[in-house]
């Protein structure tokens, strides 16, 4: 409280009195309640305060300055007095919240809003965002596919055993589900070519693709691809070797994928491995993340997980797309989606994926990094 | 398919390999191994024993008590038996107290106890060969020659124990070569740099004698055919060691001739067939195709109705066997047979491929034969048949010439490997040495020119799978082995890629649709099963059909995604009281075609809200919203406001569906499912769908924001209720208040619609909050009694009453 008092001495009405009387009354506010009451009894409408101010007019004029003078101190004090009282009845109340007492963590708030891509989505937008960045467009073909785009343009003619190894679904007006997506390889090329193709060629299609299998834990019959293509010009060098796309840039290239894709810094194989569009072809092997070279049950005691057939583009692939062999080279390769999502978040169930159940969608919050 | 490693050392000495290391490298240069097995596992306790006292035993007929001596293994003891041939003096094989016997034939290990079998004390058991896994069956107890050592160990004394690996076949469907045992020998030579026998010595045929005439009449379906016969021959059973080579790869062993003719398939991957040459006779053997309506039963039994692409091996015009599949039931060879007509031809890959996949019949010689054998390997199998077969039964002889019509010459044609193309294609240079090794050891004949490399490939390898440079670069590639070619990363300026609009815009959708509006992404079969679209009332549309469906129920290509995400809705209800799903995918239109005449497909998102009957309202008007906020959010601006009549759709709610226009154009709708599907698919009322089809609605491309200035002075709100019939729609009387208030108006935002105990039937409450602003002013009480009053005299022109 101010320690200023105002000495006024009126033969008309003591107002020191009245001081004292207020700010004792201030002090003596129980709680920010009563003080409101006090304030308002004060200097509301009618206050006991505002009423001195305004008594002023009732005294004779020679003393009206004094008398003024002296009722705005005191008005002004009381009020001074008042904002104090109050602030530290404030400073009271918020000293006993931040010692609250009744604060449980673990209560939850109304729920949020929970969606969640499928966990096939979030893995293929990775991929897109890998390879976007490294400068591959992202294509898409149709799933009803002709045979020819299927099988007669990937250099599979109508006998080879590679037809039935694939196992398709045939539709009954003669064309069929694609068994991959390596259809979109020549038709890619075709189109480009068409319209005046400027190498370098890098493309990728993921989608879904159809083979006649029998669901169980490890087969689906609807499956994702993601389908690669880089096609480049043989260039003649100073030393007069051609250079151009090679095996050892298929294997940069999928090494480079896959320890983006499966976090980790993989360890790969490639061996030989047959597919009628590639020569020579590969089947690419990651090291098994479940276990140390030992061998667990998802490497079938090998080590080794098989996740990535590619190859180098068949010549008859090529000249199918429209261009000569001779002048270029490219590879190409085909992930099995599922697998590398299996493997990422370890499911062991293929068939959860087209189950449709919200029990397991919705265990992958997560956004393509 | 299997391979023995025994059986592979016969042509190659893999000694110091050990069988991990070769699975390694075959897995790393030539094919895909999926395991590797011991054959005999565990045998390693079973012991010698001589039978020196066979007693019938007292309480059982069939059970004989015997005393054997295991010599240092464990001296005497006392073993009740119970097969019919175990005979005193015999040596034979037994399994002491204490010891396990391995699993065989679908039995478990049996530990082996001392126990009393009938009363008769029995230390330890006297085994038959299926008892140890050597056979599939067996007559009794299986003995030893006579002068084997007593208390030697089983594996020692016979060559029982192998390692067997097991081949992924598709990894070699495109090697003929590598579907026996010597292929593989040959790569295994090649890889460890050692010597590869000759598969045989060839045997000297007479010049004259008796011999069968072969009429092919189509050499290009059959390019080759040798016969022989052979007299003289033993049909019993193979010996000990054959019989369990054969076994370690899983062929059953049946006689000698038989089991030769399987073992020649296995080394060589030519298929013979053994007729007994009395079925022939005197006949002509004549390569034809079947005629129409003709029939054979083929050795399993089965009649089989054959067609004109099928080709026989017929004795005069009799079907006697189909043609590299299988032979016919009664020419086969059995005890007794003496002579045999011995078949080694070979077959064109397309015609047997056709014939089995019509029969859904395969057969290890058909599955040989359609990946195109080597003509030249049929006479060779002959002379490697022979020399076995006098190997086992010295009386055994040719009884005249090898019929062989056809004859076979190769002409290797050479390709050129450039040096240039080898580097480039690996990505890695070669010394000339090497590449000259790698080919000669593959049994290439290899000439170093300028510049590359002249090759000629061997005839087995010439039938489909050596035909280009490439080939010959995937040679070199293989066994230098591609894991020695360094990484080396792509080169060349890295431009931004063209974008894919429909692709990018279907993400975010799906992006947003999961992120910010709660969706969860679902993925269903483009197939849709029947009774989905019989729920959904659509079954009579025109599908695409898959003709070899996974089930006659499931043959329909879907048409639109919903009713397949419908499908899903019953199941999580259970689990959530309320559900958001959202799916991408194509639809399929049979009715229209493109130009290489595949179906239309569609690009579709589609979205169901639903909440368990009774919990909530309707979701369809937040459903709206939310594609609204969606569409707007990609930049694609939509209006909602005019009844949607799709005609292909019938699980549309007919009268309670909006369209979504873009341009003036409908891109897709929202509604009510309709209450039928709703029955269909035991849903409730709750479920509002809706369908965008993403070119659609992107045909005009996207429109971005247009900037307009922030006011600078404030809006005025104003709340408007207005009494209407229950058929008005709220945005004709927001529409009515925007005319009203003209300039002034800044937004109109329904906050409510009542219908209740203040309102009379029929009518409803519609309470908007206007927000009126001027660009020059701020706006004053009386602005706002004027638009007012406005509304009140103007609300009749649509049937409206200014409440309050």
């Amino acid at each position: 409280m101010s320690s200023a008092v105002v000495l006024y001495s009126s033969p008309h009405m003591d107002i020191t009195a009245k001081q004292d009387a207020w700010l004792q009354q201030v002090a003596a506010a129980e709680d920010a309640a009563a003080l409101a009451g006090l304030e308002s009894r004060l200097f509301g409408p009618k206050g006991e305060v505002v009423e001195l101010v305004r008594s002023v007019t009732s005294l004779p004029k020679e003393e009206r300055p004094a008398f003024g003078k002296a009722a705005n101190a005191i008005k002004q004090l009381v009020e001074a007095a008042l904002r104090q009282r109050r602030e530290g009845f404030e400073a009271e109340e918020l000293d006993r919240e931040l010692v609250a007492a009744d604060f449980d963590p673990t209560e939850p708030g109304p729920r949020a809003r929970r969606g969640a891509l499928h966990p096939i989505t979030i893995v293929q937008n990775e991929l897109v965002d890998l390879f976007t960045s490294m400068g591959f467009r992202w294509e898409d073909g149709p799933e009803i596919e002709s045979e020819y785009f299927n099988f007669d343009a990937l250099n599979i003619p109508g006998d080879h055993p590679a037809r039935e190894s694939q196992d398709t679904f045939w539709l009954d007006d003669g064309n069929l589900l694609r068994t991959h997506t390596s259809p979109v390889q020549v038709r890619t090329l075709q189109r480009l070519v068409k319209a005046g193709f400027e190498p370098p060629l890098k493309v990728i299609v993921p989608g879904r693709c159809f083979r006649s299998e029998t669901v169980d834990k490890t087969h689906e019959h609807s499956f994702y691809q993601m389908e690669g293509l880089v096609v480049d010009r043989v260039q003649k060098g100073a030393d007069g070797r051609s250079h151009g796309v090679s095996t050892a840039n298929l294997i940069h290239t999928m090494k480079t994928c896959l320890r983006v894709i499966l976090e980790r810094d993989v360890e790969v194989r490639l061996r030989p491995g047959f597919f009628p569009f590639v020569e020579p072809g590969f089947e690419l092997d990651v090291n098994c993340p479940f276990c140390r070279e030992g061998g667990c049950s998802v490497c079938k005691q090998t080590g080794w997980i098989e996740i990535l057939p590619c190859g180098m583009v068949h010549p008859n692939v090529l000249r199918e797309g429209g261009l000569d062999p001779e002048e270029f080279t490219g590879f190409a390769f085909g992930m099995g989606l599922q697998r590398v999502v299996m493997l990422r978040y370890g499911i062991d169930d293929i068939r959860h994926f087209m189950g449709g159940d919200l029990r397991f969608l919705s265990q992958f919050p997560e956004v393509a990094r | 398919m299997k391979l023995s490693l025994r059986w592979l050392s016969r042509h190659v000495d893999l000694s110091g390999v050990e069988p991990q290391q070769i699975l390694a490298d075959l897995t790393m240069s030539t094919a895909e191994i999926e395991g590797l097995h011991r054959f005999g596992a565990g045998l390693e306790p079973l012991v010698v024993g001589h039978v020196r006292k066979r007693e019938k035993h007292p309480d059982a007929d069939k059970l004989s008590v015997c005393e054997v001596d295991l010599g240092p293994a464990g001296g005497v003891c006392q073993i009740v038996c119970g097969a019919p041939n175990v005979a005193a003096g015999q040596r034979v094989v037994v399994i002491k107290p204490g010891d396990t016997l391995p699993a065989a034939g679908g039995k478990g290990a049996l530990k082996i106890k001392v126990g009393k079998i009938r009363g008769v004390e029995s230390h330890g058991m006297i085994c038959s060969e299926s008892e140890l896994g050597l056979s599939e069956e067996a007559d009794g107890i299986f003995t030893l020659p006579a002068e084997t050592k007593i208390g030697a160990r089983f594996v020692d004394v016979c060559p029982v124990q192998d390692w067997v690996f097991e081949i992924d076949n598709k990894s070699i469907n495109h090697r003929p070569d590598l579907w026996g045992h010597y292929g593989f020998a040959r790569e295994l030579a090649a890889i460890y740099g050692r010597e590869l026998r000759p598969v045989c010595e060839p045997v000297t045929l007479p010049a004259a004698g008796a011999s069968v005439e072969v009429i092919i009449d189509d050499p290009d379906a059959c390019p080759r055919y040798c016969g022989l016969r052979i007299d003289g021959v033993d049909s019993g059973a193979s010996p000990d060691e054959l019989r369990w080579m054969l076994q370690a790869v899983d062929q059953r062993a049946i006689n000698l001739p038989v089991d030769l003719t399987n073992f020649v398939m296995l080394d060589l991957g030519q298929p013979m067939h053994a007729f007994d040459a009395r079925h022939v006779g005197d006949r002509a053997i004549r390569v034809r195709n079947a005629r129409a309506g003709e029939q054979i039963t083929t050795l399993d039994g089965h009649q089989r109705a054959l067609t004109e692409t099928d080709l026989l091996i017929c004795a005069g015009d009799e079907p006697e066997a189909l043609a590299g599949v299988m032979g016919g039931q009664g020419t086969m060879v059995e005890e007794g047979t003496t002579s045999l007509f011995l078949e080694s031809a070979n077959f064109r890959a397309a015609t047997i491929r056709r014939t089995t996949m019509r029969l859904g019949l395969r057969t290890d010689a058909s599955t040989r034969f359609e990946k195109a054998q080597d003509p030249a390997n049929a006479e060779l199998a002959v002379h490697h048949f022979l020399g076995l077969l006098r190997t086992h039964c010295p009386s055994a002889c040719a009884a005249g010439p090898l019929v062989d019509p056809a004859g076979h010459s190769y002409e290797a044609t050479p390709l050129l490997l450039r040096r240039d193309r080898l580097d480039l294609k690996l990505g890695v240079s070669l010394e000339d040495q090497q590449v000259t090794d790698i080919l000669s050891s593959l049994s290439f004949e290899v000439d170093v020119v300028e510049g590359g490399f002249y090759c000629k490939p061997p005839s087995f390898r010439a039938t489909k799978d050596i035909s280009i440079e490439d080939d010959l670069i995937e040679e070199v590639g293989r066994m230098f082995r591609y894991d020695n070619i360094p990484e080396r990363s792509l080169v060349g300026a890295v431009q931004p890629p063209p974008p894919n609009d429909e692709l990018s815009l279907t993400r975010r959708m799906m992006e947003i649709s999961c992120l910010e509006l709660g969706c969860n992404e679902v993925y269903n079969y483009s197939f849709v099963p029947d009774a989905i679209l019989e729920a959904c009332g659509a079954q009579g549309q025109q599908y695409v059909r898959v003709s070899n469906p996974v089930a006659p129920e499931v043959s329909r290509m879907r048409r639109h995604v919903l009713p397949s995400l419908l499908s899903t809705v019953e199941n999580n209800l259970r689990q959530n009281a309320d559900v958001r799903l959202v799916e991408t995918g194509k639809g399929y239109h049979a009715e229209m075609r493109d130009e290489h005449g595949l179906p239309h497909e569609v690009r579709e998102l589609a979205m169901v809200f639903a909440r368990r009957a009774s919990t909530g309202p309707h979701p369809f008007g937040e459903l709206r919203e939310h594609v609204q906020h969606l569409l707007r959010r990609l930049g694609y601006p939509v209006v909602m406001d005019r009844l949607w009549s799709g005609s292909d759709q019938p699980w549309v709610h007919p009268a309670r569906a909006v369209a979504i226009d873009r341009d003036g154009s409908p891109v897709g709708f929202v509604a009510h499912l309709n209450p039928w599907t709703c029955k269909g698919l035991n849903l409730p009322r709750e479920v509002a769908i809706a369908t965008v089809d993403v070119r659609a609605l992107h045909a005009n491309g996207r429109a971005a924001p247009v900037y307009e200035p922030v006011p600078v002075y404030p809006g005025l709100p104003v709340d408007v209720a207005l009494l209407v019939d229950a058929n008005i729609k709220v945005g004709d009387v927001a529409a009515f208040l925007r005319t009203t208030g003209r300039k002034l108006i800044r937004a109109v935002d329904l906050f409510e619609v009542y219908r209740g105990e203040r309102v009379p039937p029929g009518k409803k409450s519609l309470n908007f909050t206007v927000t009126l602003g001027a660009a020059d002013r701020t706006l004053s009480d009386k602005d706002e009694s004027k638009f007012l009053s406005k509304v009140r005299k103007n609300a009749e022109q649509i049937g409206a009453e200014l409440r309050g």
